[in-house]
């Protein structure tokens, strides 16, 4: 299942993402020399990680959403789930399956950065591949939300929204935490949703990195056994969803 | 109803309703303590109108969709379990697959899941496209397949692993003559394999042609389930006599008549064949032909259904469904 997942999205052309990534890390490395001074490869390391994560981000959302919801709407699983394979094994294939694309495609774009800051003769600084890493754990911890809404939805265009929602959320949950601040909203409430919410901030290392600043090892595993935890959470509850679903 | 060893398949008692309506509030029965068993080696037709069960029932079995109540078991094993899945095919109504795959790459994934070695799977895929008459198409995407290739690759995944018990959703659907006719010898050459063959149908023909029993569904209700001869020799025996020239005034009572040309179709119960004959002799006319009338499943698939064999009430009300 999750072979078969990864030939799926390079077959439907997911990684062409690559080449927008390409032309981006192009023109900043030869433009932004000439519009910045010293800035220069900060930016460019700035627009190379923060590319990743937005394309990577859509592809989990959108791609995510559609191996389930696609595959329902088509009916494509049904002589699937007749065969010796649970409805939890097909999430987790379809998990395993998006999230070594998106492996694939971080590699790819890392590989891309690298090559843009060796070619125009910046520091390629081996530390971005923390921050890489913490883009990955927060893109893995996407497609577990994309997966676990399109199990829950009744289509795609829901699931989708849903999944946008909740990342977008998680993405701002500082916001959600303040909010007691300049609202009524009990202290306590706000906490709770605090917790309840992914908390994307805590992959977020790109600044500390870029800037030199270090990243201690226990905060790399903390954060990579938050991703699984929470990951692993949406994907029971998912499983759990999906097998008492009447696929009509 | 305990499954015994010699059935395929077992249902016992089988309810399903779906919500409909504003809120969900409706709640619309689909399948009604439906009981069928399936003996193996049998090629059961389970038929029924558009809307009458059939696909839910398959689903069940299937584990796609959730029965109310009622248990079913697939040979000899609860539906729960998921051991006997591996000895079963199945082709859904309507079939869609992958379509960024070939036949041949789809068929080698279906076998990895079935956990078929790489030799093993592809053996049996060239095997299967040659049987589907697909092997000139193997390497080409699935998306380029009219719905006739479609179902013919979707019968080839649920061969893919020599299964025991086959069900397919309406088999022939989509499927032009040259198709219908692979797919029945498909499922006679199944059947002499000693497979048991579980297939809805709305085909009545195809039914007859190939079933050994079968089970008709209205309304989520089974109406009949039996024999074909058994079934449809229930009605009292009907005989055409086919007669020309002579008088024709004094016939028996009960008598049917119908001009053909300058021939007479006279239609009478095979108890008053002896008297019908005499009286047509007694006429000067020419008896060319006596020849029981043998009821089709149609005829009596309308029967059931409240309309009339072949009359404009069938044409106009129900006839159409029974057409593909």
């Amino acid at each position: 299942m999750a072979a078969n997942t990864y030939r799926e999205t390079v077959r439907e052309r997911v990684l062409y993402n690559l080449v927008f990534f390409a032309i981006l890390m192009t023109l900043s490395g030869l433009l932004l020399g000439q519009l910045s001074i010293r800035q220069d490869e900060k930016i460019v390391k700035d627009i190379g990680l923060a590319s990743m994560d937005v394309f990577g981000s859509l592809i989990a959302i959108f791609i995510g959403v559609g191996l389930v919801s696609k595959e329902i709407e088509r009916r494509s699983l049904y002589p699937l789930l007749a065969k010796p394979l649970g409805r939890g094994e097909f999430l987790l294939g379809k998990f395993a399956g998006l999230g070594f694309t998106l492996l694939v495609n971080i590699g790819l774009m890392a590989v891309g950065l690298f090559l843009t800051l060796l070619v125009t003769h910046r520091s390629a600084d081996l530390h971005l591949l923390i921050a890489i890493y913490g883009i990955y754990l927060g893109l893995v911890l996407t497609v577990a939300i994309a997966l676990f809404f399109s199990a829950l939805a009744s289509s795609s265009l829901l699931a989708s929204v849903w999944t946008v929602c909740l990342v977008m959320a998680g993405r701002y949950s500082e916001v959600i935490r303040n909010m007691r601040q300049v609202t009524e909203v009990p202290p306590w409430l706000a906490q709770a949703l605090y917790l309840a919410l992914p908390n994307f901030r805590n992959f977020d290392v790109k600044d500390r990195v870029v800037y030199g600043q270090a990243v201690a090892g226990a905060e790399l595993v903390t954060i990579t056994l938050y991703a699984l935890i929470y990951s692993g959470v949406l994907l029971g509850a998912a499983s759990l969803a999906f097998r008492s679903r009447d696929l009509t | 109803m305990a499954p015994s060893p010699a059935s395929a398949i077992t249902i016992s008692n089988l309810t399903k309703s779906y919500k409909a309506g504003f809120l969900n509030c409706q709640v619309r029965p689909v399948l009604v303590g439906l009981d069928l068993e399936v003996q193996r080696g049998e090629v059961f037709g389970y038929l029924g109108p558009n809307g009458s069960g059939k696909t839910t029932t398959l689903k069940i079995l299937m584990g796609l969709v959730h029965a109310d109540s009622g248990t079913a078991s697939v040979l000899g094993s609860p539906l729960e379990k998921r051991d006997w899945r591996a000895r079963i095919g199945y082709l859904p109504e309507h079939p869609y697959f992958y379509d960024y795959l070939t036949p041949g790459e789809y068929l080698d994934y279906v076998g990895r899941l079935f956990g078929l070695h790489a030799s093993a799977r592809r053996d049996r895929a060239r095997d299967l496209l040659q049987r589907v008459g697909l092997s000139g198409v193997a390497d080409v995407p699935l998306r380029r397949f009219s719905k006739g290739m479609t179902q013919r690759i979707g019968i080839a995944q649920a061969l893919m692993n020599d299964p025991e018990v086959v069900f397919l959703d309406e088999p022939m659907s989509g499927l032009d003559p040259i198709g219908r006719r692979m797919v029945r010898d498909i499922i006679l050459a199944l059947k002499k394999q000693g497979k048991t063959i579980f297939f809805s149908t709305h085909i009545l023909p195809d039914a007859e042609t190939l079933c050994d029993r079968v089970a008709l569904l209205r309304g989520g209700r089974l109406l009949k389930v039996g024999r074909l001869d058994e079934i449809l020799s229930q009605e009292a025996p009907q005989v055409e006599v086919l007669v020309s020239g002579g008088c024709l005034d004094e016939l028996p009572a009960g008598v049917q008549r119908q001009a053909i040309g300058e021939r007479w179709r006279l239609e009478v119960a095979e108890a008053g064949l002896a008297q019908l004959l005499n009286a047509v002799t007694a006429g000067g006319a020419r008896i060319l032909s006596v020849q029981p009338i043998r009821q089709s499943l149609e005829d009596y698939f309308l029967e059931q259904m409240g309309l009339p064999p072949g009359g404009e009430g069938a044409r106009g009300q129900g006839r159409w469904e029974l057409q593909d």
